[in-house]
């Protein structure tokens, strides 16, 4: 017979590993031997791996990781037409694993980031903490002046009020990085030798109502609650533009969680960022983005969805009519951005009809 | 002669141009531990409380006192709108102050130490906070991208990184939190041990709770909303004068484009106040905070109000009008927050002298 929970008040409950329900997309167009450094983290997790650039190449994964891996000729099987909307040459294709995947939790990393040690020395479990950020509510519309009121040993502050104390559901939680800061190309042009050895032991809600730059390197997202909204959008070959991505993804989000009532962390967890990437190429890739980010900013700032839309996909295709009427004029490549956010709309939801879609992936799965 | 690339220029002391306010109804040794970092500082001390009992203050402090007789002597019927029995006396001293800056500290915060153990200059970081711009419209993933290894992230607008000139720095404590009431009942032996390594600008449009303990502020930007309404004796209500003040504060300033930042400086709150005292002051802001909140979130002030007086009459017209409702306490807040402004431009018209009691001239 069961007993009864002994001395319960002091221990802090364990963090569910959510082995089954968690899975971890990596885009790739070197090699995965970054994954033996996440083993002692990442082995129990399914891994979807987005190989992009040349689908001949033979990306090796390291052997006892469970996984799927999809070229760009499976992309191009699986979508058909519809493979137009993701990204070539750009890790942007990494969202073709968001499409596929069946899981209800998605962890992004980039295969140039490694475990990070907290202050204490000790290596940090980014998963772990990700997956305590979207296990916990947010609180979106006052500001705690502790940071997560959710965390151990914190809690709201006097003059909180009572009623919003519950929170809400948190759809994201954005990861930061040591070392190799995630700057742009000028500032990378400027402070070559910057790194950010600053570790800030908070993990805050991002408020309703204000924007914040999503960087797709360090990500986790409750799939069921906001997936759909995670495109990332058309960059890299035959694109002019590069390194919005997850910039794109960000706002989009960001603007549907607000309007149906989602939460975004940032903070905790750090991984360490170890490649810094070459700035004049960075440049090159950001260079429109540069000043089209004027005009996005704002456009995304009073961006108001309609009542009825009462789902992720609603509210998407309503934002791409959005971005093709006030941003198409900005420049003929928004026009091809609002087609590609309904084309990847119709694609999810293909893909991820109860019927299910055909899968045809490069490897073994569990 | 040139200095070398990688030094950081050291914080301006802001000597003559800062004022320190401290409440106190009991006694002031706690500046012994602040001495090496208050010591440069003209203080004002606000003395709440009998006004027969005399507040020593440490040697070598330069210093302006005002007790009640002091307050009631300057404004007159005016002062109808100092609470007292209350730290909220503490906005007095916020009015008759004549330097740019003002930074208030309670008299139960010390010196906290950082992660190193090295003592923090709690003083030193809310004026590099004061001193550098806010970012209200657009978080930065990496906070505030003014400091020494940080800088604003990829995605961050290029138009908007020059900033907003900050009106407030609002500091933390590790030790004694501040809880409200119900929260120190269930938590009674939570501190706070977390070091966040972090400053960063609240948001526009975002409201926060502004605690009185460890805070700094442009008194020439937003001085005149740092009213700490109606408190203490004869008040159906303690423990929200800071709030009140900060719910003002935040939205005027969104208002006229000012920013205000929250995070470090810590400072190191010793003394955890009665729970069940608490409890009774809290208790009707338990009910009234929930009408409050939403009446803040949703105003709007006109294009007109330029000035932050301006703003803060509008304001309270906006509380007489949908808050007076709530409880006719707002409509004295309402009639006080109109004393207060009265108040305030009248001792800071040039030529306003107000004769404090201390150890050095009015500076």
């Amino acid at each position: 017979m069961a007993s009864a929970a002994t001395d319960t008040a002091t221990s802090v409950k364990p963090t569910p590993a959510l082995k089954d329900e968690l899975d971890i997309v990596i885009p790739t167009i070197r090699n995965l031997d970054f994954l033996e450094m996440w083993r002692p983290f990442f082995q129990p997790y399914h891994l979807i791996i987005v190989q992009d650039g040349d689908p001949t190449k033979n990306i090796n994964v390291p052997d006892g990781f469970d996984y799927e891996l999809y070229n760009r000729n499976d992309i191009n099987k699986i979508l058909g037409p519809k493979a137009s909307c993701i990204s070539f040459k750009d890790s942007a294709c990494r969202c073709f694993g968001y499409m596929v995947s069946k899981k209800k939790y998605i962890y992004t990393i980039d295969d140039d980031c490694f475990v990070a040690n907290d202050p204490s020395g000790k290596p940090i479990n980014a998963l772990e903490q990700h997956i305590k950020n979207l296990l916990s509510p947010s609180t979106p519309f006052f500001f705690n002046t502790l940071y997560d009121p959710y965390a151990d040993g914190a809690d709201f502050v006097r003059g909180y009020p009572f009623s919003l104390r519950e929170g809400i559901p948190t759809a994201v939680s954005h990861g930061l990085w040591l070392n190799i800061p995630d700057y742009d190309a000028p500032t990378q042009l400027v402070k070559p030798l910057e790194r950010n050895k600053r570790y800030v032991d908070a993990v805050l809600t991002i408020p309703k109502g204000t924007l914040f730059p999503m960087c797709g390197m360090n990500l986790a997202f409750d799939r069921d609650l906001i997936g759909p909204a995670m495109y990332f959008g058309l960059m890299g070959d035959g694109q002019p533009i590069g390194r919005y991505d997850d910039m794109w993804a960000g706002w989009c989000v960001k603007v549907i969680c607000d309007h149906l009532g989602l939460g975004v962390k940032t903070g905790l967890p750090y991984i360490w960022h170890s490649k810094a990437s070459n700035p004049f190429v960075n440049l090159r890739k950001e260079y429109k983005g540069i000043f089209w980010q004027e005009e996005i900013i704002p456009f995304f700032q009073t961006a108001v969805l309609p009542k009825d839309c009462t789902t992720v996909q609603k509210c998407y295709i309503e934002l791409s009519k959005q971005v093709k009427e006030k941003l198409g004029k900005v420049d003929p490549y928004f026009d091809k951005l609002a087609d590609a956010m309904v084309t990847w709309i119709d694609a999810w939801d293909e893909l991820n009809s109860t019927s299910g879609g055909a899968k045809l992936p490069n490897s073994r799965s569990k």
